[in-house]
């Protein structure tokens, strides 16, 4: 008998521990009236550390007035593996935010079409389109809209340079404000102060510092490269504008001589050695510390190093951005208008409760209130009319938002629910205000002191007025090319991967060189791209620009 | 003979019997295993498919042999299997040899006290992870006041500091001595365990027949864990190619690549980082088939000449 009880309760473990193998987990999926508050999960791609669970200001607001919250994840690492990990398991949120790892997400069907549920019951977002509508398109097989655009805002007029050739304030102030417009000035101003100055703050000072660590190389040190030779930011192809070829950027032999002047800065000394070692925090931590002279790289990159600086008022050691160029007879593109890109944002998923409902919510967000919402923050708390009907941020509040960012954003909620199609900056609203906090006058209170002083001896109010204006380029009739779409079996896909491996050894090789190597080394690089097939896969390219343009246009 | 071979059978079945409620206690490890270690296994399907996401297995392509000619035909698979290869290789042998010497020559210490306190504190770096120990070793191989450039330029032996972490002659020996500063006290803990099983009359014998330290070590302590040691080998061997890609991933830099790119990161960053799975399943496949070959044969080998063996 007690044999027998012993082999059931075996049994019975066995069971147990099966069990729940076998059982399925994901049940819950109650219908809920409208009426109600909806949680809609939700995943998004880039991580914000101000969320705060919609328990801010605006969205206790958001909540009350749309009924819905969000119950987001954010990605931990590489957002692919977790997309692709989303879209293999079948079980979705309510809504994804993917950015560029969007194929995997089409290519299962996990993402419902938008144009009927943008027709019927979204005007704002309609009415904010316009006749844009066209570039919400997937591609020219594909025409379904998946994504209300949350990356590119409508109608974006930029008043701040985002990059890449910065130079420490305090460089040009003990210089005498020097011109800096090519590189060789750039150099020389970089030089001079290195000599006159070797240690900073008891640390070696350094002239330039690049950063290569994984796909950040692009943005320092790649990237740059077309900028300065006056071609737009077309990611690793270059368009030619009247025959819309596609073309490797580094084939351009401007670019060559580009990054000859990088090999020639390592070759006497400005180049910081641990360029294309040092990992990210390494680079920022140098920046923060103030001995970095130059950087060649986006605001957003270097941002958190900077801010750091502001924090302990070194004004002088924060950076004024150049419109450097190889030489004269370039200018710096970083104007140049792609007109509105659609493409990345935010989709609505085959397993959302209430598509309808979730929809609503983001035509809220791109209705006039919503967007002063996301932008300003609440009447009355965060921003004021005053008797002119302008609108104001209170000094408490706008000393929070410069000075204590994200403290400021954790518990207003501004800026953390720009989630749905919006303007951009420059444009005015009903009122007459403008829709977002980027507008001159805000800009230039951001601006410290010794910043003004330095614009002052520049004849410039703004960095931007230092550059060439959009109007002096034509806008792009194909976009940015490098948020097309590819789908992930074309052979594109593969040798983006493969020239990636190539460039990426290749150019940091070129430019840590002898100046008499440098030559060998680029033509290697050449022929290793040619040996992956690079003009085939470029006329690959060519189709898909092109197929851009009619999805555009018809 | 027909009779003898029944009676084999009955009595095989006869023992089974007696010994029911072994085997019904070994049920929930062989589901166990079953569930995770074999129908797994079903996933290898996909390397002879074109797999997408969202279809059904009925519906997917079969692609036949495409995925593994793709492979064997890409110059980069080489590289990194040569990269995977030599690095384990290295970190095969320091990986044996400094634990076994830290081993036996903690063992011939007679404090107990100091015994304890080192055998602790060498073993401790095991749980630091490695995205800290790379950022360790990079601080101290750094250019910019890195401990070892600062040493070396004093001694007078070098002028200029070295970029120790853009030589790629020199990853392969950086990852082996970061693997060995991590794991050495690790790795010696299951032989110094080994050697205090060893009979202490022994010893005693040993030294009435006039044996120093060395030759006791040499013909006791070092027998006394052959068979440990041969057994965590042939185990080793069989993991070969698969030394994971922490260590390579954290403390590569573009500069490096040629030496620091192994298989799980190709197959990471040319399968499942392209979506392309059924490529990433097909690399996965071949190194499981190269492990359970190479495990059979270090196997088959110790059996024949040493007379030990896992299996």
């Amino acid at each position: 008998m007690l044999k027998n009880k012993k082999i059931v309760l075996v049994f019975g473990l066995v069971i147990f521990i099966s069990l729940p193998i076998f059982s399925n987990s994901n049940k819950e999926k109650a219908s809920e009236t409208s009426d109600k508050v909806t949680t809609f999960t939700a995943f998004f791609a880039d991580p914000n550390s101000s969320w705060n669970g919609m328990q801010d200001d605006v969205g206790k607001f958001l909540t009350e007035k749309t009924g819905v919250t969000l119950n987001v994840e954010m990605a931990v690492g590489d957002p692919a593996q977790k997309i692709n990990l989303i879209a293999a398991s079948g079980v979705y949120p309510d809504l994804i935010s993917p950015k560029g790892d969007n194929g995997a997400l089409i290519e299962s069907g996990a993402l419902i079409d938008l144009t009927d549920l943008i027709d019927k019951h979204a005007p704002n977002i309609k009415a904010v389109l316009g006749d844009q509508i066209k570039r919400l398109r997937h591609s020219y097989e594909d025409q379904s809209i998946y994504f209300i655009p949350t990356l590119d805002a409508i109608n974006q007029y930029y008043y701040k340079v985002g990059g890449p050739f910065n130079l420490q304030l305090d460089v040009v102030e003990k210089l005498g404000y020097p011109e800096i417009r090519t590189l060789e000035d750039y150099e020389a101003a970089i030089k001079a102060y290195v000599e006159k100055y070797p240690t900073i703050d008891g640390q070696k000072t350094i002239g330039l510092s690049l950063l290569a660590d994984d796909w950040r190389i692009m943005i320092s040190t790649t990237n740059p490269a077309f900028f300065a030779t006056g071609a737009p930011d077309d990611g690793e192809f270059t368009i030619d504008p009247k025959t819309f070829d596609a073309m490797l950027h580094y084939k351009r032999p401007a670019e060559r001589e580009y990054f000859r002047w990088l090999n020639h800065m390592n070759d006497i000394g400005l180049l910081d050695k641990e360029s294309f070692v040092q990992k990210y925090d390494q680079y920022l931590a140098k920046i923060a510390a103030g001995k970095v002279l130059a950087v060649i790289d986006q605001d957003w990159e270097i941002g958190q190093a900077v801010n750091s600086l502001k924090s302990e008022g070194k004004f002088n050691r924060t950076y004024g951005k150049f419109p450097v160029t190889l030489d004269e007879s370039y200018k710096i593109p970083v104007f140049q208008q792609a007109g509105f890109n659609g493409g990345w944002g935010i989709a609505i998923t085959k397993s959302c409760k209430d598509p309808v409902k979730a929809i609503k919510f983001l035509d809220y967000l791109a209705s006039e209130e919503g967007q002063i919402l996301v932008n300003w923050g609440i009447e009355g708390k965060h921003y004021n009319y005053n008797e002119k009907g302008e609108r104001i941020i209170p000094a408490d509040v706008l000393d929070m938002k410069i000075n204590d960012n994200n403290k400021f954003k954790k518990e207003t909620g501004v800026g953390n629910y720009l989630l749905s199609l919006r303007y951009g900056d420059g444009n005015k609203d009903s009122t007459g205000n403008y829709y977002t906090t980027n507008y001159p006058e805000q800009i230039l209170s951001d601006y410290s002191d010794f910043e003004k002083k330095v614009l002052k001896n520049y004849n410039a109010t703004f960095w931007k007025d230092l550059f060439p204006k959009e109007d002096e380029f034509p806008v792009k009739p194909w976009g940015a090319a490098w948020n097309i779409p590819i789908p992930n079996d074309s052979p594109i896909t593969v040798f983006q991967q493969k020239e990636q491996d190539i460039i990426r050894q290749l150019i940091p090789e070129a430019i840590m060189a002898t100046p008499a190597e440098f030559d060998g080394i680029y033509d290697k690089m050449l022929a290793q791209l040619e040996a992956i097939d690079s003009t085939k896969i470029e006329k690959e390219y060519t189709s898909y620009v092109k197929k851009r343009i009619k999805l555009w246009t018809e | 003979m027909a009779n003898v071979e029944a009676s084999k059978v009955d009595l095989f079945v006869k023992k089974m019997y007696q010994q029911r409620y072994l085997y019904l206690m070994s049920v929930p490890f062989i589901i166990l295993v079953l569930i995770f270690n074999y129908i797994p296994i079903w996933g290898w399907i996909m390397s002879f498919q074109n797999f997408k996401l969202g279809r059904t297995f009925f519906e997917q392509e079969w692609v036949g042999l495409a995925n593994f000619i793709q492979i064997l035909s890409d110059k980069q698979f080489y590289l990194v299997l040569r990269n995977t290869l030599a690095m384990s290789v290295m970190g095969l042998i320091a990986g044996f040899t400094i634990p076994i010497i830290f081993a036996v020559s903690l063992n011939e210490v007679s404090h107990t006290g100091y015994k304890k306190i080192v055998q602790t504190i060498s073993y401790l770096p095991h749980f630091v992870s490695w995205v800290v120990v790379a950022g360790i070793f990079y601080k101290l191989l750094s250019t910019d006041g890195g401990v070892v450039n600062d040493i070396l330029m004093k001694l007078g032996f070098i002028g200029e500091p070295i970029q120790f972490m853009a030589k790629g002659k020199l990853f392969w020996w950086i990852v082996t001595l970061a693997d060995i500063w991590k794991e050495m006290g690790w790795n010696s803990i299951i032989f110094i365990s080994a050697i205090t099983a060893i009979d202490p009359q022994l010893y005693d014998a040993a030294k009435v027949d006039g044996c120093g330290r060395f030759r006791q070590i040499w013909h006791i302590t070092l027998p006394g864990i052959r068979s440990v040691v041969i057994v965590l080998l042939i185990l080793s061997i069989g993991n070969l190619v698969r030394i994971g890609f922490e260590k390579q991933m954290l403390l590569s830099n573009p500069l490096v690549f040629d030496y620091s790119e192994v298989l799980d990161l190709y197959a990471l960053k040319y399968g499942l980082g392209l979506n392309r799975f059924s490529f990433g399943t097909a690399i996965g496949m071949f190194s499981s088939l190269v492990s359970v070959c190479l495990l059979f044969t270090a196997n088959g080998l110790f059996k024949h000449y040493s007379k030990e063996s896992v299996m």
